[in-house]
């Protein structure tokens, strides 16, 4: 476990971005130095059906596609409704907030302070990395998934 | 003196709409048209144009028993064809929705015949015949108790209804059924249950947020008529609560 605690700071906008905000708000934030990791919460949108009398059919939808930050393509699997983000001071905090103002033009957003990450690894998390785990990626992705969390590359 | 039923508590204009649509005196507002075909195509049970499938030989050839309740109870026209049960489902926004899933149960109760109806949280299911089915979920879709962004028809995959909205303004769908065109009208894509159709089902445009208001039969805080306000409905839910509270004392009202 990391003995240093990076202020941490949520973005929930008051509606569920669709991928072309979504793509706009993370390279706004993730352009900014000073953030450590950034973490994308919201309700799923799956693949293929996952249960009910069409459970395996294609499920093609709108919102789930790929986007660009930076220079690295990343896949959406889960509409944005919340976006996390540790950083090293709490000026980049206010640095965040002025990337939202300029964002959130047609509704309006809540910029949260506090600890949102685990901060330490669970029996989940041990089963599946072990116990020699980057702490830097513990809580950033779903640990039944197989993916690992993206490295963004390509924007300082 | 004859009864008058009240339907429900409150002097809100939420309390109203919830005894407009309980009421079958009272005629729902149609907003849209959406034609059989259309309907029969999202609820997607038979092909649009197929002859209804039977649980069973029409009533008149067969032996009925000789009971009393079927004397005195006259069945519904898929009853009488001998249908299929099916069902329609309704996932209803908590961003004021114009009907909400135990509303829409008190709203059929009233107004159908010969229904089943579940009510969950956020979506409230109803069974009966194939063909009672359609003329019921046509009535749903066409009149005031739907509104196509924060209304839709899911069979399943539901989730939503307590979601922050989409950008759109239309309500979170896994599935993605229904989409907002460019021209501003809703139009579903795939059927109840998330099978694409062939071709585009219109539904109309979404209510704006005026009209919502006006038309809500739920309280919201935020986006809506405060339930606090409404003071006949906090009194008559407090009195509820109380008798409930004190029913194993043997209550009497003060």
């Amino acid at each position: 476990m990391t003995e240093a605690r990076y202020p941490q700071c949520r973005i929930v906008p008051l509606r569920i971005l669709g991928p072309d905000t979504a793509e706009r708000l993370l390279n706004a934030v993730a352009g900014i130095s000073g953030i450590r990791r950034l973490m994308i919460n919201g309700p799923s949108l799956p693949a293929t059906v996952p249960y009910g009398p069409a459970r395996g059919k294609p499920n093609p939808n709108t919102n789930r596609r790929t986007i660009t930050v930076g220079d690295t393509e990343v896949e959406l699997r889960v509409q944005v409704g919340m976006l996390t983000a540790e950083v090293t001071d709490a000026s980049v905090i206010a640095q965040i907030r002025r990337a939202c103002d300029d964002i959130f033009t047609k509704f309006s957003y809540q910029l949260q302070e506090g600890q949102f990450m685990k901060t330490q690894a669970t029996l989940t998390d041990y089963a599946k990395y072990g116990p020699d785990v980057d702490e830097t990626f513990i809580g950033l992705v779903d640990p039944r998934r197989k993916e690992t969390p993206v490295i963004l590359q390509g924007l300082h | 003196m004859a009864y008058t039923p009240q339907y429900g508590p409150g002097t809100s204009i939420v309390a109203e709409n919830r005894r407009n649509q309980m009421n079958p005196n009272h005629d729902l507002e149609k907003i849209r048209d959406v034609t059989d075909e259309d309907i029969v195509m999202v609820l997607g049970h038979r092909a649009p144009g197929s002859a209804y499938p039977t649980a069973h030989p029409p009533l008149a050839e067969q032996q009925e028993p000789d009971c009393p309740m079927r004397k005195l109870v006259t069945p519904t026209e898929g009853a009488k064809a001998g249908d299929r049960v099916r069902y329609v489902q309704f996932a209803d926004s908590m961003f004021n929705a114009p009907s909400q899933p135990y509303q829409r149960t008190y709203a059929e109760m009233y107004r159908f015949r010969g229904i089943d109806p579940g009510t969950l949280s956020g979506r409230q299911i109803v069974e009966c015949r194939e063909r009672d089915l359609e003329q019921y979920a046509k009535l749903l879709v066409e009149t005031e108790m739907f509104d196509p962004a924060l209304v839709s028809m899911r069979g399943a995959t539901v989730h939503g209804h307590s979601l922050r909205l989409s950008e759109d303004g239309m309500q979170f769908d896994m599935l993605q059924r229904c989409v907002l065109s460019d021209d501003g009208v809703v139009k579903y894509v795939k059927d109840q249950i998330g099978v694409p159709l062939d071709r585009e089902v219109a539904v109309g445009k979404p209510m704006d947020e005026e009209w919502l208001k006006a038309h809500s039969t739920i309280f919201h805080s935020l986006v809506g008529t405060a339930y606090r306000d409404d003071k006949e409905y906090v009194e008559y839910i407090v009195r509820v609560h109380t008798l409930r509270t004190k029913y194993g004392f043997m209550p009497k009202e003060e």
